[in-house]
């Protein structure tokens, strides 16, 4: 992944004021959205739209109500900082009863590049953006 | 007694029939003297004073008495309670009645009821008179099962009935009319003139179908399910029926195709027919077509395109296959145009018609024979000739007669078009797992080995094709992207636009039992495989199937095994259930498939609503259509199709596209209908538009609306003081407003590299008004308005109407990336170019609200931006009602036709009659509500200044809020942009036709 190291630790945005200077004319840039993965019911993908406090809520209600030992909060790039917030809150207010793990990864990222120009072809590339993948479980249960 | 009281009691006697109340005045009489009488009985005043005073007979007052309390249980639950509160005594049991008197007592009551019974009401039939006891079965069709008395009644009844009745169903019975042969004939009379969809008959069981464009559509099924049909959209798959899609073939050489068609669009409006991708024949292509050389103005409307692939292993000729989708109410325009760019002026109606149009009746005939002879059950085989047997008609086409040509070809550049409506089928399919539901439908065919080659089968193009080793090469090739799509989880993760063609076998074989769900399966196919499929998407090849050529084409829909046929085989299997294998004899269909991106423009949601297009020849299209519904597909309408549009931000087909002349058309008709629908209720009980203060509630006035910001902008620009705070002034906003320009002036050039934009900006306007104005006096006006569609200009709008504060960093590189491009002036030529100028912008409601059809998109004051501001819960300003001009003149007229009438009918001459049509033309078309004569200015009607109007507008199942999409008056938005502060760039005011609530929204551009 040589070629996709520069845009790895970058908005999606920079890329386009980055390196596309030149294409930029010619080319639209599209971002695809990430890849869609089975989802179990006691996954949480954490985003910057909803509310904070919703999501917070919803976690608690699976950990508690859901009949859910474990779950899993997962959160990909600039919604890394507020998953992790989502499990420490978790963890704050449960008194001692959940434990944390937390895994990191790198997804990778497909952004279409339209041709705006009837002579060039379209083109699609890869960039990768770090993720957070965090079990909360109960500790009596381990 | 109180009023209430007896408001109540004359309530309750309103509905007795008033020759039941008079006889109690009559004898009510006794009701006064008894009540004389007896002393404690206190009754209501106003009844007692009624009744009481006309003659005294103290001799009945026995009787009367008996009578009366007899009476009493008879009588309104309200007045029973009223009358005898606390009183013992008139629950008393009478001793005895005197059958006379009380019998007169109520002589006009029985004489009412006898009357009624006799008489039965004008809208029931005889015999629903009788009572329920004495009905019989079929007596509204025997005569004879009637009472005596009633059969004379019920005779001339019959007769009245009958002559209403059809001919045709009184000759036949319904066995044979339901009969195959007679029912098809049936079928083809009634789409005569709308011509049916393969899927009709499905469709009209379960849809409510309209009549539009020469074809019966499905426009929304009878069963509940909007949002069953949004989540089949957003999270499983919808079904659609675009068989209605015209499909013109343009046929010749590259270059003079391409020469012919740049005429027609602009490379402004993004790529076009000779895009690399396109002209390969790896992608469709999407573009909005408009009249030869005449960009921007006259668009004819948006089309699809797909090239034929051109590295062909069959054929290396030079000519080169287009395929062009139009919808149907842009056709005729669309195709004229065609014509005359490709100067295809004379019709050839000698040889390539005839070709096509004899060899489609006539394998049908033979089909039909085929199918007798296996269908044992058909009688009277040997005395009606084959002819008589009607053929299910599958060629038609509701945009041509039958007799006009569908085949031009030009002897200079010796291009072809012919018009392919009706001979291939084209169902879309809507939703992120679209290709799986194909991938379980569709099985590739089978290879035909050698020794099954020899073999003599119907389908001898597919045993040509599986002896070239190319072909079947190709074939395996298309057939394993195919099966890697199943490990693809959504279809909006390949490339937009892909085609890939395919010939599969037929998909009744593999029907399920059951209905059934079907789920991609990741585990299957290696990740780097998918992962290049989604990265590069199908190769150009693999692009390619037999259902370019015709023959081929012809052949399928021929040689297709009817559905009794199939039926029959399945019934003789040895094991029932077990999968009918056909061998050879499978038929093999070429379909493509063609990727729908979903939503490419905007930042939310991207994909959305992606899916899968699929299009084989005609004549299968109920083979496919009921193996999708078998793997959970939900089926949608038209409805369906708007939503979709509507969701994805895009210009719904005809009726968002208002400078082009079916989007015209289809405006007139909508207005047509929905002032149909207005009239239909009392004055009273609908929205009286004058008084909102709506000019256009039902037809927006595009032209109008340019011309009055023109007008504006004019005389503004006029205007002594060139100086922003000067130029922004408006006769709404309030002083105050001015100072606040001049306060934002200041600001910028003080303030940060993000702010200075808006001087950048200001600037830019002032520039053209400048322009406009050199531009003026030199432009021939044209009274013609467009919509903008170039890119290069809609992504600069996108990026001046967001916000900049609020977005942060990210906004910050747009507008730094953008910047230049602004100061450079390059956008105030085109604004003086187009002074009437639309821009399609989407709308998001920032709080409550729900926009509708037409609502008025508005600029805010400075004052409402404020309250914003200092509340956030401020839901928006209100319009002041306004004065119905149009009601005293209504009046007036009405008060005139009364004397006249009165006149006429005194006189009985002729000057009246002459006088009053006249009167009468001069506001023929005064409706209570509706503005009438020419509009005034359109902008500057309401409090708050008109932008432009929402052509769609409705709660968004898919952000939760209401949205609203529409077109502003370009001038408009500019105005309004540099006179907002940076951090509230694109906040309008929306209000609804029959309301007066304005409410906040954010405007936006997609590219």
């Amino acid at each position: 992944m040589a070629e996709n190291r520069p845009a790895t630790h970058l908005e999606p945005k920079g890329v386009l004021g980055l390196d596309v200077e030149m294409d930029r004319a010619e080319h639209t840039l599209r971002r695809r959205l990430p890849r869609k993965l089975p989802k179990r019911n006691n996954d949480v993908y954490i985003n910057m739209k909803t509310d904070f406090k919703a999501q917070l809520a919803r976690c608690r209600k699976l950990l508690e109500g859901g009949g859910f030992n474990e779950i899993c909060i997962h959160g990909l790039g600039l919604a890394i900082n507020r998953a992790i917030n989502v499990a420490l809150q978790l963890q704050a207010n449960s008194f001692g009863t959940l434990q944390i793990a937390a895994n990191t990864s790198t997804v990778e990222l497909v952004d279409d590049l339209e041709p705006e120009v009837d002579d060039e072809e379209p083109a699609s590339r890869t960039r990768n953006n770090s993720a957070i993948h965090i079990k909360v479980y109960h500790s009596f249960s381990k | 007694m109180s009023n209430a009281k007896e408001k109540k009691r004359a309530k309750k006697l309103r509905n007795q029939p008033l020759n039941v109340v008079l006889p109690f005045s009559d004898t009510g009489a006794g009701h006064g003297g008894r009540s004389h009488q007896d002393g404690e009985r206190t009754f209501q005043p106003a009844q007692s004073e009624a009744h009481s005073g006309t003659s005294h007979h103290q001799k009945l007052g026995h009787s009367f008495h008996g009578a009366y309390s007899k009476q009493q249980p008879s009588m309104s639950r309200g007045e029973r309670r009223g009358g005898g509160r606390g009183q013992g005594i008139s629950r008393e049991i009478p001793k005895y009645i005197t059958a006379t008197t009380f019998a007169q007592a109520r002589a006009t009551e029985i004489n009412a009821m006898l009357k009624a019974v006799s008489q039965k009401s004008a809208s029931s039939l005889v015999f629903q008179s009788l009572p329920r006891h004495m009905r019989r079965r079929a007596m509204g069709h025997n005569v004879k099962r009637l009472p005596r008395r009633l059969r004379e009644i019920a005779l001339r009844e019959v007769e009245k009935v009958a002559h209403l009745k059809k001919e045709q169903s009184k000759n036949k019975c319904r066995k044979a009319r339901r009969r195959h042969i007679n029912l098809q004939l049936e079928f083809n009379r009634r789409q005569k003139k709308n011509i049916w969809l393969e899927t009709h008959i499905w469709h009209a069981k379960r849809f409510h179908m309209v009549k539009k464009w020469g074809y019966c559509l499905g426009d929304r099924p009878t069963a509940k399910c909007y949002r069953a049909c949004y989540r089949a959209m957003a999270k499983y798959c919808l079904l659609q029926d675009l068989s209605y899609f015209c499909c013109l073939e343009l046929m010749g050489e590259e270059e003079k195709l391409l020469n012919a068609l740049s005429r027609l669009s602009s490379i402004d409006t993004g790529p076009t027919f000779a895009a690399v991708q396109c002209l390969s024949g790896k992608r469709q292509g999407s573009l909005v077509l408009y009249k030869a050389d005449r960009y921007p103005r006259d668009s004819l409307g948006p089309i699809t395109f797909i090239w034929k692939p051109k590295d062909r292993l069959f054929n290396s000729s030079e000519t080169r296959q287009l395929w062009i989708w139009v919808h149907p109410a842009l056709k005729k325009d669309i195709l004229i145009e065609l014509k005359q760019v490709c100067q295809c002026a004379e019709i050839t109606n000698t040889n390539a018609c005839t070709t096509e149009l004899i060899p489609a009746p006539h394998p049908k005939e033979k089909l039909a024979v085929g199918a007798k002879i296996v269908g044992k059950k058909r009688k009277r085989e040997s005395r009606e000739g084959e002819k008589a047997v009607p053929v299910k008609k599958i060629i038609g086409d509701g945009t041509r007669d039958s007799l006009h040509p569908y085949c031009w070809v030009s002897q200079d550049t010796g291009i072809k078009i012919s018009d392919l409506t009706m001979e291939l089928i084209r169902f879309r399919l809507i939703g992120p797992l679209s290709h799986c539901v194909l991938g379980e439908v569709l099985k590739a065919a089978p290879i035909h080995s050698e020794l099954e080659a020899l073999e003599v089968s119907p389908h001898q193009w597919w045993t040509e094709q599986c002896r070239s080793p190319d072909a079947v090469a190709l074939h395996c090739q298309q057939e394993t992207i195919f099966q890697l799509l199943q490990g693809v989880t959504s279809s909006a993760e390949i490339p937009t636009g892909t085609v890939l063609g395919l010939t599969v076998g037929d998909p009744r074989l593999n029907l399920p039992r059951k209905k059934t769900k079907a789920m991609p399966d990741l585990s299957k196919y290696s990740d780097e495989e998918v992962k290049r499929l989604t990265l590069e998407g199908v190769p150009a090849e693999c692009a390619w199937s037999s259902i370019w050529t015709q023959t081929v084409r012809n052949s399928v829909t021929d040689n297709k095994i009817s559905e009794q046929e199939i039926n029959r085989m399945r019934s003789e299997l040895l094991v029932p259930g077990s999968r009918l294998d056909l061998g050879t004899h499978e038929s093999k269909i070429p379909v493509l498939l063609i990727q729908q991106p979903g939503k490419v423009t905007g930042e939310e949601r991207p994909g959305w609503g992606s899916g899968w297009d699929i299009c084989f020849p005609k004549g299968w299209g109920m083979a496919f259509w009921i193996p999708f519904i078998y793997r959970g597909a939900r089926v949608g309408g038209l409805q369906q199709g708007l939503q979709h549009s509507q969701y994805m931000g895009v210009p719904h087909i005809t009726s968002d596209f208002p400078d082009c002349p079916a989007g015209v058309q289809m405006a007139k008709d909508l207005e047509k209908d929905l002032l149909k629908i207005y009239k239909r209720r009392p004055p009273a009980k609908r929205a009286n538009y004058v008084k909102h203060g709506t000019l256009a509630p039902f037809l927006c006035p595009w032209e109008q609306l340019t011309q009055d910001w023109e007008e504006r902008f004019k005389a503004l620009g006029i205007s002594p003081a060139t100086a922003p705070s000067g130029t922004y002034e408006d006769q709404v906003q309030l002083s105050s407003s001015s100072n606040f320009a001049g306060a934002t002036a200041v600001s910028t050039e003080v303030g940060s590299p993000g702010k200075s934009m808006v001087e950048v900006k200001k600037g830019v306007i002032g520039n053209v008004e400048k322009h406009q104005d050199v531009h003026r006096e030199e432009e021939i006006k044209s009274n013609d308005f467009c919509v903008i569609r170039s890119r290069k200009f809609l992504k600069r709008l996108s990026a001046w109407c967001s916000p900049s504060a609020r977005r942060g960093q990210r906004a910050c590189h747009s507008s730094q990336t953008l910047e230049p491009e602004m100061s450079t002036g390059a956008s105030s030529p085109l604004v003086s170019h187009l002074p009437q100028a639309l821009v399609w912008i989407r709308l998001a409601l920032l709080r409550k609200g729900n926009p509708e059809l037409h609502a008025m998109i508005c600029i805010p004051t400075e004052e409402d931006l404020l309250r914003l501001k200092k509340d956030q819960l401020y839901c928006g300003p209100q319009e002041p009602k306004h004065r119905d001009i149009f009601k005293c003149k209504l009046v007036k007229l009405k008060k005139n036709k009364k004397t006249k009438n009165k006149t006429k009918d005194e006189e009985a001459g002729v000057p009246g009659a002459l006088q009053a049509p006249a009167v009468g033309t001069d506001h023929e078309d005064l409706i209570l509500g509706l503005w009438s004569a020419p509009l005034p200015n359109v902008s500057l009607h309401c409090s708050r200044v008109l932008l432009g109007f929402a052509t769609h507008g409705d709660f968004s199942l898919a952000t939760g809020g209401g949205e609203a999409l529409g077109f502003v008056s370009l001038t408009g938005l500019l105005y309004m942009l540099a006179s907002q502060p940076a951090d509230k760039k694109g906040l309008v005011l929306v209000r609804n036709p029959a309301s007066l609530q304005y409410r906040f929204g954010r405007l936006t551009v997609d590219v």
